[in-house]
């Protein structure tokens, strides 16, 4: 049987995929400034390296509360997403991002000025309130992964990998912004660490993508429909050549073939390109199911797949 | 406690969106902004294409992905089971919206208070007089027209359908009409692999 009516509807009346357009380009922006700048923070930690810990907090610090605020219908009650921890991602986030700023905030102070010393706070006090930022930044580069795969609303997104890749990107575009930043003033010992650990990360990054794709597709018609429109359909050439090749294998190969400082720029700058576009991506592509799956054969009417 | 629930007969449904209308004039929907929409779906090949009309409307999930993703506490479920969205306490996240599988949420664009149906920035009289229960920026939703099933009225899409292809009642009630119905004619509920027990049921 012949099904005469468009897969994909809009927001019209009609039965169909209807696109997500709730959260837009401002949150892509919010989620991949917060990724990116915790995980620089958590590598540049784990280094000791203190201006990459600088710029980390800067960028998570002040673009992701800045375009979560602009995305807000209300953002003068923003102080409101705190209240339910217990069962809401958006609220541990919130948490989450507070305590990496807050502790990071304290931590770099003492590092920089002694200022931990000066009032009176031991070495152990200030050591903890750095892994207090820790703790904080682990959670961020997690917890909007996992405050995506907990929306069932989304094949693409209701997905065990999907906080994976939030994980895998942010330590990925972290490792490659330390290895800018830090070119001249890591040692080599710990610049040679980073380009191994990127890239491994890419390739992680490479076969999560890959993950995310195959189980959408195979859990749902919703899911495959989203994957067509990555693989083949709407977003295919964002998706294949910005995303894959230009975010993915383009710094993998500069990082393997040169140690130059303007190879891994231009690495970590392909990388970030296309970070950014996978979180467009993954917002646009994602799809509510037509609400007649189930009915759809009760009452006579060929499956909306 | 009662268990409020809606059934669509949908035998009966013949797509006329009087139900739309009703809703609209219920609560003052503002313009764009849909808390019950009519679905058409085409098939098969010409000359015997057919069209069937498929009424949505809010769950009003048991297991309301809604209410539990939001970071505020704005969304609750009543003990009637209707889940309600308190606009005070609503930040405007729109984590409800992408939680809602059914897609039955709609985040409020201030332009829209403000413009009012004719785009000119004048309201009219029964915008004024409506939109007093809106505030821009925050999710809204259907209710199963809340205030009137304080009052032992039902909502007003039933109210009004003049085919009796929405039939809402208590499902807790063994004999109520949607519980017999359901019974009767193997009620199913939308998308029941989300896992949300949605309290609203198609019969055809």
């Amino acid at each position: 049987m012949m099904q005469t009516s468009k897969p994909l509807v809009g927001n019209s009346f009609k039965l169909g995929y209807r696109f997500q357009r709730y959260w837009d380009t401002s949150m892509a922006i919010a989620f991949f400034s917060a990724e990116v700048g915790a995980g620089l923070f958590l590598v540049s930690f784990f280094l000791d390296y203190v201006p990459g810990m600088i710029v980390g907090l800067l960028i998570a610090g002040t673009l992701k509360p800045y375009f979560h605020l602009a995305h807000m219908g209300v953002p003068q009650k923003s102080w409101r997403a705190i209240l339910r921890p217990d069962r809401s991602w958006i609220s541990r986030g919130a948490l989450a991002v507070a305590l990496m700023i807050g502790c990071g905030v304290v931590y770099l102070l003492e590092r920089t000025y002694g200022v931990g010393s000066a009032v009176g706070l031991g070495p152990a006090v200030m050591t903890a309130v750095g892994y207090g930022a820790v703790i904080g930044a682990l959670v961020v580069v997690f917890y909007q992964g996992l405050a995506m795969a907990h929306s069932e609303s989304f094949t693409l997104w209701a997905n065990p990998l999907v906080p994976l890749s939030s994980g895998c990107y942010a330590f990925t575009a972290g490792s490659l912004l330390a290895l800018v930043i830090g070119a001249q003033s890591i040692s080599a010992e710990h610049l040679g660490m980073l380009r191994g650990f990127s890239v491994i990360l890419l390739l992680i990054d490479v076969c999560v993508i890959a993950g995310i794709l195959v189980l959408a597709r195979n859990k749902s018609p919703g899911g495959a429909f989203s994957v067509s429109l990555l693989l083949n359909g709407e977003y295919a050439s964002l998706f294949r050549y910005v995303v894959i090749f230009l975010g993915l294998l383009v710094p993998l190969v500069l990082l393997l073939v040169s140690q130059h400082f303007v190879a891994v720029l231009f690495a970590a700058l392909s990388m970030l390109s296309g970070f950014f576009c996978y979180r467009v991506l993954i917002f646009k592509a994602a799809v509510f199911e037509p609400i007649t799956h189930d009915l759809a054969g009760s009452i006579g009417l060929p499956r909306t797949s | 406690m009662a268990r409020m629930g809606m059934v669509f007969d949908l035998k009966a449904c013949i797509g006329c969106n009087a139900c739309v209308v009703a809703c609209k004039q219920e609560n003052s929907v503002p313009d764009g902004v849909f808390f019950t929409r009519t679905l058409s779906y085409e098939y098969g090949e010409y000359p015997g294409v057919k069209r069937v009309y498929i009424p949505t409307i809010c769950n009003q999930c048991e297991d309301a992905p809604c209410e539990k993703v939001c970071p505020s506490g704005a969304t609750y479920t009543r003990a009637d089971g209707i889940v309600m969205v308190d606009r005070d306490k609503c930040i405007g996240c729109s984590s409800c919206a992408v939680a809602c599988p059914y897609d039955m949420r709609t985040m409020l664009d201030p332009s829209v208070l403000e413009k009012g149906l004719f785009g000119t920035g004048e309201l009219t009289p029964f915008e004024q007089h409506g939109y007093g229960r809106y505030t821009a920026g925050t999710a809204v939703k259907c209710d199963f027209c809340s205030q009137r099933v304080d009052a032992g009225l039902r909502p007003a899409c039933v109210e009004t359908c003049p085919t009796n292809a929405r039939i809402f009642g208590d499902l807790d009630d063994a004999n109520s009409a949607p519980s017999v119905l359901i019974r009767k004619r193997n009620g199913r509920q939308p998308l029941p692999e989300k896992g949300t027990k949605p309290k609203v049921y198609y019969v055809d």
